[in-house]
């Protein structure tokens, strides 16, 4: 039996229920706010056509696309969902009801997906009759076109797919295959690319086949997050040449680059040749980057900007929702904070060390204090807004400062390294954690340090704790978590298997842990209870093993400027990765 | 009239130069630049050298959480981190020397064609404020000197050193706050070309330019006034100038002022460096793509060309500018031509 889907099954219905009473109660929550306005509702009417809006990035995040926007070649496809959704429209696109529960994603200008019984051969169908914007066919050849180049270019955004690379590859057409060779690097292996072509087949014009390894039930939530989702004109990379392409593509989205000054400023013009009718609802759109929350929103302020994707600042927010001539929309909260503790190494490798840091950390209080109680607790790795959260983990360690202090005593005393990253926020949760565990006795040293510096930290595997942020709204994609808690993650510090000296012997030899295999389990089937089951068994030795506590996910806010509506602008949508992906076809002002 | 054979010129130009080399001011300049050309290398190489030992490994940082150590190795290598640091230093070097500044490790575009677009930016902006924050604090001083201990004086003592307490960032912040969201009389952010018509060109870089002569005009009147009282209190020649009769404001500006401006212009020079690296906060803050944003963002992504062209330029004004200073002030006063002073 096939399981054919438009759109994928539904699955968590009771996290869907909580996420929705807890989205109401966050909105309830801003409304309740003085001049807090439209949070959490598109209202407005009936959209409209025309007028234009200039949305505000970060410019150390989303306002940073320094490698240009060929997404094959794109070092931020992740960080720039915003432009490339408005650049490339996508295949699939993450959809969520108006409060920003039931997420789930959808084809948009694929029309269906189907999974093979045994769950190792995608089938991708396409819309009939889309054209790219220089009115070129978005048929199954430029697809595959697209996809071998995502695949093979060597983006840090292509999914890490296990290909069937042992599948005979079909004939193609020799301009087809001089096509694809000359858009990607020189020194590519070409053999591989041969192979990648027999497991990822175009069976006619509208259809695509993706051939896999071993069964991935996380395939398509974490296709719209890479760059195999944003499809370009062959014809115009031909014509334009590498550097041009990255900074002008043309693709079939709904707007068309007019101009790119890269990690500036993008200006933007309706898609005349967009297949849905009557959208995109705006004339123009334009991406500008700003340095920081406070220049955003006096930007916005100014009226120099109407929206600000993912405003951060705290106390920005709370002026926002006391400002009558914006809305603030707070971000489905996908991913919570975890003080990740290394096991690998002494304090850690000692369970009662770990047991101690649980007891003596109260994100309640911290939730209450740094994000004025609108953060959302978690006890695992998914915040509400995520898939397959599990708001209470059973046996999960609470606060209680007597336990932890008298497991500290028991060690002899307890002297602690907490790193981060160097951010405002993570530095605050450090020193209120800080001074927790220092009323528990534990001594407490905080190193913040910039995100490379943590990375190499955690690839050195010397270090002792690490506030991060865990999982995103699919467990299985993006910094998920797998890469915080899978034993040969280099950014994990859960036991090594047994028997095993590094990751790398463990990975060569095949050795696993318990919870290595079922996280693999989790993404082995694509029966979405089933991956449900998996997961609340993954938090559960999480927890029972006290790897680390997890505290309140909080997302960013969307701020518009009153008359500015949209999916993921004026409603939450959860983020894929890190980002909320605006649906800016479907964005329009009040005229 | 005398006709100038062909062969004559060159003897003539010989002759020219000859003279200019004998001449102290000819030697003050040559001296100094040959002072300059080993201090922009030493600075270069101090300035690859802390790119180096910065901790952290910029492929990684560029690659992501998620990128294997196969993506990273070849990344490193796409970027030639794979290569030994002297070996790129000197690579760096030689082609800096015939021109070429090399490539963004994160762009790929030549860092010669990203300061072609951006360094017009950062001229413009740098020029402007300097201009202005002499032009204010010139009148500005005079007239506070001209009645030490006045209302006036008072006035601009506190006012500048209310604003000289106040970080840039800040100052930056409260003119977006004033003049763009109250006022909604100036852009928050964002730069017009000048080839998109004067006007908006000037609207667009107001704010910044004004965030940064603020400080630099108040340091300039400050210094300057100070400067001038203390000449026209202490000094002989003003009080021979007021001997014979000369008024205020002529005592004032035609002597006092004229020994003063020594010291001006000592100031000036120095902090024109202070000036350009002042850019690279303002140019974040006001969405200007100037040279200070292309340097801040090179340096986040740790990308060695672009980090080490902007502070090899950002230097050479420096030093240059302190040049251009020794040389004004040896055309101000032959003393120092003559190396007496």
């Amino acid at each position: 039996m096939n399981i054919t889907a438009s759109r994928p099954r539904r699955s968590g219905r009771r996290a869907g229920a909580l996420a929705a009473t807890l989205a109401l109660m966050l909105g309830a929550a801003a409304c309740t706010s003085p001049g807090a306005s439209g949070a959490g509702s598109t209202g407005g009417g009936d959209p409209q056509s025309g007028g234009a809006i200039t949305v505000l990035l970060d410019a150390g995040f989303s306002g940073g696309w320094p490698t240009g926007l060929d997404p094959a070649t794109s070092s931020s496809v992740g960080a720039n969902m915003g432009q490339n959704s408005a650049i490339f429209g996508g295949l699939f696109r993450i959809e969520a009801a108006e409060d920003g529960s039931d997420a789930e994603v959808v084809p948009d200008q694929a029309e269906s997906y189907e999974y093979s019984e045994d769950g190792l051969t995608l089938t991708v169908t396409l819309r009939e009759g889309i054209e790219f914007s220089d009115g070129t066919p978005l048929d199954a050849r430029a697809v595959l076109w697209n996809w071998i180049r995502a695949l093979s270019s060597g983006s840090v955004s292509a999914p890490r797919l296990s290909l069937d690379l042992e599948r005979e590859t079909p004939e193609l057409e020799q301009a087809f295959l001089d096509e694809l060779f000359a858009a990607l690097p020189e020194d590519v292996d070409r053999d591989l690319v041969m192979q990648r072509l027999g497991a990822i087949v175009a069976v006619d014009d509208r259809t695509l086949e993706i051939h896999l390894a071993a069964v991935n039930g996380a395939l398509v939530n974490s296709l719209p997050g890479t760059n195999m989702n944003f499809i370009a004109s062959p014809t115009a990379y031909a014509e334009l040449g590498a550097e041009e392409f990255a900074e002008k593509p043309v693709a079939a989205g709904p707007f068309v680059v007019v101009k790119n000054s890269l990690s500036d400023r993008l200006e933007l013009e309706r898609n005349p040749n967009y297949f849905k009718e009557g959208q995109p609802y705006l004339d123009g759109l334009t991406f500008q980057s700003v340095a920081g929350d406070q220049v955003a929103y006096q930007t916005l302020q100014s009226g120099q900007g109407d929206a600000i994707e993912g405003l951060s600042s705290v106390t920005l927010i709370g002026q926002a929702q006391g400002n009558p001539d914006v809305t603030v929309t707070p971000g489905a909260p996908t991913s919570p904070y975890v003080v990740q503790l290394n096991t690998r190494k002494p304090p850690f490798d000692d369970r009662r060390a770990r047991e101690a840091i649980y007891y003596a950390t109260d994100f309640g209080a911290i939730n209450e204090g740094l994000f004025n109680g609108e953060g959302d607790m978690s006890q695992s790795f998914t915040a509400s807004g995520g898939l397959f959260w599990e708001p209470e983990v059973a046996g999960y360690r609470e606060y209680d400062p007597e336990k932890a202090a008298e497991l500290v005593d028991e060690l002899g005393g307890l002297t602690v390294e907490l790193g981060t990253t160097d951010i405002v926020t993570a530095r605050s949760v450090t020193t209120a954690l800080q001074q927790q565990w220092g009323e528990a006795g534990i001594d407490v040293a905080i190193e913040a340090k910039p995100l490379g510096d943590v990375i190499t930290k955690f690839t050195s595997g010397d270090w002792e704790s690490m506030l991060q942020t865990a999982g995103a709204w699919e467990p299985a994609a993006g910094i998920g978590v797998d890469v915080r808690f899978g034993s040969t993650s280099p950014y994990s510090g859960t036991p090594l298997p047994e028997g095993a000296s590094t990751s790398a012997d463990a990975l060569e030899r095949g050795l696993r842990t318990e919870l290595d295999d079922v996280l693999a389990s989790a993404v082995a089937t694509i029966d979405q209870d089933e991956r449900r089951v998996r997961y609340q068994e993954a938090a559960k030795i999480i927890s029972d093993e006290a790897y680390g506590p997890f505290g309140m996910a909080f997302s960013p806010a969307q701020v518009a400027r009153a008359g500015v509506h949209g999916p993921g602008l004026t409603t939450p949508i959860p983020a894929l990765a890190v980002n909320t992906a605006v649906l800016y076809d479907e964005v329009w002002v009040e005229q | 009239m005398t006709v100038e054979t062909v062969a004559e010129r060159p003897a003539r130009t010989r002759g020219a130069l000859g003279r200019a080399a004998a001449s102290p001011l000819a030697r003050l300049v040559a001296r100094r630049v040959l002072i300059a050309i080993p201090l922009l290398l030493a600075i270069s190489v101090l300035v690859f050298a802390l790119l180096e030992a910065m901790p952290g490994d910029p492929a990684r940082n560029q690659a992501g959480m998620d990128a294997s150590e196969e993506e990273v190795a070849a990344l490193r290598a796409q970027m030639g981190l794979d290569r030994p640091a002297v070996e790129r230093y000197l690579g760096w070097l030689l082609g800096a020397l015939g021109g070429d500044l090399g490539r963004s490790s994160v762009s790929g575009q030549t860092v010669s064609s990203m300061l072609a677009e951006r360094m017009p930016v950062t001229l413009e902006i740098v020029l402007l404020a300097f201009i202005v924050s002499l032009a204010v604090a010139l009148p500005v001083a005079l007239m506070a000197a001209r009645k030490p201990g006045g209302l006036f004086d008072r006035a601009v003592m506190v006012s500048s050193m209310t604003l000289l307490a106040i970080p840039n960032y800040v100052l930056a912040l409260l003119l977006v706050l004033v003049f763009a969201v109250l006022l909604r009389s100036l852009p928050a952010i964002g730069y017009v070309p000048l080839a998109d018509g004067l006007l908006p060109n000037l609207r667009s870089v107001t704010l910044p330019v004004l965030a940064l002569s603020i400080p630099l005009a108040c340091f300039y009147a400050r210094f300057l006034r100070g400067d001038l009282v203390e000449q026209i209190n202490t000094a002989d020649y003003v009080e021979t100038a007021r001997a014979k009769g000369l008024g205020p404001w002529r005592v004032l500006w035609v002597h006092a002022f004229r020994n003063s401006s020594f010291g001006l212009l000592t100031l000036v020079g120095l902090n024109i460096g202070v000036l350009v690296g002042g850019t690279v906060i303002i140019e974040q803050i006001f969405a200007m793509p100037g040279m200070g944003t292309m340097m801040l963002q090179g340096a986040m992504s740790r990308d060695v060309a672009v980090v080490q062209a902007c502070v090899f330029i950002f230097a050479a004004v420096a030093v240059f500018a302190n040049l251009f200073v020794d040389v004004m002030y040896a055309v101000l006063d032959p003393r120092i031509r003559y190396g007496s002073h």
